[in-house]
């Protein structure tokens, strides 16, 4: 029986998705947890594996069409099923093959291979082109599973005018290649040529935006064309925070304590510490400031899609160890493209760690309408004096971005300093 | 407004102003001279009626050895250039109905490019002005006149000739000294030997009938050095004068008397004149129209086709470009592919040749195998050639294994190449072609055999 595949609804606030990538195609064989296509909200992209298997039998939409939530996307069945009923628009079968010839592009090699390399042909229309002399290489398969049937010999027939012997002799299938030879055919000539310019790596490559990338990019232009935006850097000493990452490390799996890392533990800081600068733990909202009672932290993530940002909700009430697992979840989530949507949204405050790539000082870009950032950098070796003498000890740097129209430098100084005491006597906070 | 103005009537132009008018295309045909051009007027058709009037000459000399003696046969001058008249008067009527037939208008004057004004573009002739979508130049091509001591003086007198005088000789000169060996030279150095000249050909390079395959050429040589043409390789012509030809080679300066001189060392695309300039057409330093593999020159709507491209310089090539260039303007894709066009010396024996010759193959770097059989594989070449020496050359990609090249020497050659042609554009195997049944007894025959070989 066939089965409709519907856009799912990732989170309560997303209303509709956009289609990144088709990575099967109308005729497809499809297995239980193939992926079927890539689509991706405003703010994360998502795959769809198949609950099901059978034939990919028709795709309502393409790739960059904005689908609604819970919409048919195509359907997945067995290829002698009549699913035109199933259609949303409801077009015939019929009609569908009335308006099929003058879309059927002359498109060149296309023909399914079997695994053993043999072309999917149907009998009759080997037949066909066996008797009108025409190189099935060269047919546009319609058939089922990328089977070649009698009217794709008709079609050819009209269509393609083939490429010499000689020529077919060292093409490969699926190269779509220009004719200049007799009649359009596809000569020696035609192929060197291709190859010299295939040869010749091309100067550059231009990929579209994918549907987050256009997003992260107007996002952080608005960031910077609208604030004011005002970044200080202070460092503290780690030796404290490095020793007790230490000694996690190597008693952690024995105590059944989780792998904390720094960062869980700046996020812990961060979130006690926000609790006393309300003016950092806040949206600009144009006419008002929004301060909010509880701190949402928003954890930037890298990931191949590109950057995202998921939320550690009511951050300031969490003890560390269940900041650490709510950390390692999302950013696992994010890693993968499965993390719930509504996750993406709603933070207060954002930390940015960019210290594990030995960055020592940046300028971390707000998240609108949140009023700062916090950028973590790496661990550096500093000096000071002691009783006449140079002692060294670890110190990690922290960029603070803020927004100059709602907080001062003074204020936002002394929440840095704030923080950097607290990082280096957090042991006391954790009572 | 016309839908295309043609600027020439030879090959390029009257076939293009057929087809175009043939497509529904609104086409008006200028030519300054005589509709046919060059090919039909003073090339190709009259050098081909004087070459058969010569043939059968050389066979009442040859009769005998097949068993057959003439007596009392002679060659008729005046005669022969007669029937050339008629063969000319005949085809350029057939062009002049085919172009009526296709509602081509056709107008007799020079015709001028004007500078444009608003849309299209203006040719003015004969004091009218012509309006036209678009221009297809096929002005063709004029001989290349070195600046030599006495050469244009000799022009002026009747002492020096070009092909176009040389076809209108009424008498046959006692010595002619031909200047070029190329096929024109050739055509002609061979016409007049048959008519009793005693002829010396005088070429620059170390070799005759450039660029034909140098074992063809030097067959064609030894053959005619047989019948008695003197041939002077590596000579620098120098002078003319009223009486005589000057030339240097491998520096000694050398004199040989001459009745008449024919100077045929090459031709230049004919560009000058034509208000191009007013288009601002692209011309290059050989004085040639580049154009595209469609015809389109530099400028959009304006085409060139034909020898002033500057390309291969034969009608039949300008019969194909002419194609080309009305497909591209009805929006037809086609493309002009030059790789297998053939070519013809109408000497006796034939040369002819299409695709890779085994220097150009080498030149290029082609991976390629090459098979030379003697023509007396041919059991017809036998019956009718006594003492025939022709040869046949047939070049094969080593690894795709379609024919690249070939080359022969022995009557009916310029009727078979054809079949040559069709094999390299179809870029068939020699696996393939080994399927096909040619016709026995032929001559042709000989690239079945070849074939075979390979």
């Amino acid at each position: 029986m066939a089965t409709i595949v519907i856009m799912p609804r990732q989170g309560n606030t997303v209303e509709s998705c956009i289609i990144g990538k088709w990575h099967k195609k109308k005729g497809d064989l499809i297995q239980v947890g193939n992926i079927l296509f890539t689509y991706e909200t405003d703010k994360a992209a998502f795959d769809e594996e198949a609950t099901v298997s059978g034939t990919l039998l028709e795709i309502f939409f393409q790739e960059g069409d904005d689908v609604p939530v819970l919409a048919p996307v195509c359907i997945i069945g067995n290829p002698e099923e009549d699913v035109t009923g199933l259609f949303p628009g409801k077009v015939s079968q019929k009609e569908k093959a009335a308006a099929l010839p003058k879309e059927a592009k002359p498109d060149l090699p296309l023909s399914e291979k079997t695994d053993s390399g043999e072309t999917r042909i149907s009998p009759r229309a080997r037949a066909l082109a066996g008797k009108k002399g025409l190189d099935i290489f060269f047919a546009v398969p319609s058939g089922p599973e990328g089977r070649i049937v009698e009217r794709d010999i008709v079609a050819l027939e009209q269509t393609h005018p083939g490429a010499t012997p000689a020529a077919r002799e060292s093409m490969k299938p699926g190269t779509d290649q220009i004719g200049t030879g007799i009649g359009g055919r596809i000569t020696v000539a035609d192929l060197a040529r291709d190859r010299t310019a295939a040869d010749a790596e091309p100067e550059y490559r231009d990929e579209p935006l994918t549907q987050i990338r256009k997003i992260i990019g107007s996002t952080m232009h608005r960031s910077l064309s609208e604030m004011a935006q005002l970044t200080m850097n202070r460092t503290f000493d780690a030796t404290g925070l490095l020793k007790f990452r230490q000694e996690v490390k190597a008693r952690g799996t024995a105590w059944g304590i989780p792998n904390i890392t720094i960062n869980d533990v700046i996020i812990y800081v961060v979130s006690r510490m926000l609790s006393r600068h309300g003016d950092l733990n806040a949206h600009f909202l144009g006419d008002y400031v929004r301060k909010f009672r509880n701190v949402h932290m928003g954890i930037a993530v890298d990931t191949e899609r590109g950057l995202m940002v998921p939320t550690l909700r009511f951050c300031n009430q969490m003890s560390l160890r269940q900041i650490s697992d709510s950390v390692r979840n999302l950013a696992g989530q994010c890693k993968e493209g499965n993390v719930n949507p509504d996750l993406l949204r709603g933070s207060t405050f954002t930390i940015t760690t960019l210290g594990v790539m030995g960055v020592e000082s940046f300028t971390p870009v707000i998240n609108p309408p949140q009023t700062a950032i916090l950028g973590v950098c790496c661990v550096m070796t500093r000096w000071r004096e002691d009783g006449g003498k140079p002692i060294s000890y670890p110190s990690m740097n922290l960029s603070l971005t803020i927004d100059h129209r709602v907080v001062d430098g003074a204020p936002a100084a002394r929440f840095l300093q704030d923080l950097c005491d607290g990082l280096e006597s957090f042991q006391v906070m954790l009572i | 407004m016309h839908d295309l103005l043609v600027i020439g009537g030879g090959p390029a132009g009257y076939l293009a102003a057929e087809r175009a008018g043939q497509s529904g295309l609104k086409t008006v045909l200028f030519e300054k001279n005589a509709l046919g051009g060059v090919c039909l007027n003073e090339g190709c058709i009259p050098s081909k009626t004087l070459l058969h009037s010569a043939k059968i000459f050389d066979y009442s000399k040859t009769g005998k050895k097949y068993g057959v003696t003439f007596e009392g046969a002679r060659l008729d001058q005046e005669a022969v250039m007669k029937r050339k008249t008629k063969v000319v008067r005949i085809l350029v009527a057939g062009v002049k109905a085919a172009l009526n037939k296709h509602g081509v208008d056709l107008v007799e004057g020079e015709a001028h490019i004007l500078p444009r004004s608003g849309e299209g573009f203006s040719v003015e002739c004969n004091g009218t002005t012509y309006a036209g979508k678009r221009i297809l130049i096929a002005t063709g091509s004029v001989p290349i006149l070195p600046p030599i001591e006495g050469l244009h003086k000799g022009l002026e007198t009747g002492f020096v000739l070009t092909n176009r005088e040389i076809l209108n000789l009424q008498q046959v000169p006692g010595q002619l000294v031909v200047v070029g060996g190329g096929v024109v030279g050739l055509e002609m150095a061979s016409y007049y030997n048959s008519a009793g000249s005693h002829v010396h050909v005088v070429e620059m390079l170390n070799r005759i009938a450039y660029p034909t395959d140098r074992d063809m050429a030097d067959l064609l040589r030894k053959e005619y050095e047989k019948k008695g043409v003197v041939f002077h390789l590596e000579s620098r012509l120098t002078a003319v004068t009223e009486k005589s030809v000057i030339f240097e080679q491998q520096g000694n300066i050398q004199e040989i008397h001459a009745d008449k001189v024919l100077v045929s060392i090459g031709r230049k695309p004919f560009t000058q004149g034509l208000g191009l300039e007013n288009l601002g057409v692209e011309i290059n330093r050989r004085g040639a129209i580049p154009t595209d593999d469609r015809g389109r020159t530099n400028i959009a709507d304006v085409y060139a086709a034909g020898d002033v491209n500057g390309v291969s310089m034969l009608a039949h090539t300008a019969y194909r470009e002419a194609e080309v260039c009305i497909h591209t303007m009805l929006g037809h894709k086609d493309t002009m592919r030059y790789h297998a066009v053939p070519s013809v010396i109408y000497t006796n024996p034939e040369v002819a040749s299409v695709g890779e010759t085994e220097e150009t193959a080498r030149e290029k770097g082609m991976d390629f195998e090459c098979t030379t059989l003697s023509m007396r594989y041919s059991g017809r070449y036998v019956a009718e050639n006594e003492d025939g020496t022709g040869i046949c050359k047939v070049l094969v990609d080593k690894r795709r294994r379609n024919v690249i090249g070939v080359s022969m020497i022995g009557n009916y050659a310029s009727e078979l190449i054809y079949g040559a042609s069709l094999m390299i554009e179809t870029e068939m195997t020699v696996e393939d072609l080994r399927e096909l049944v040619f016709p026995h007894p032929t001559v042709c025959e000989i690239i079945r055999e070849a074939l075979f070989v390979l």
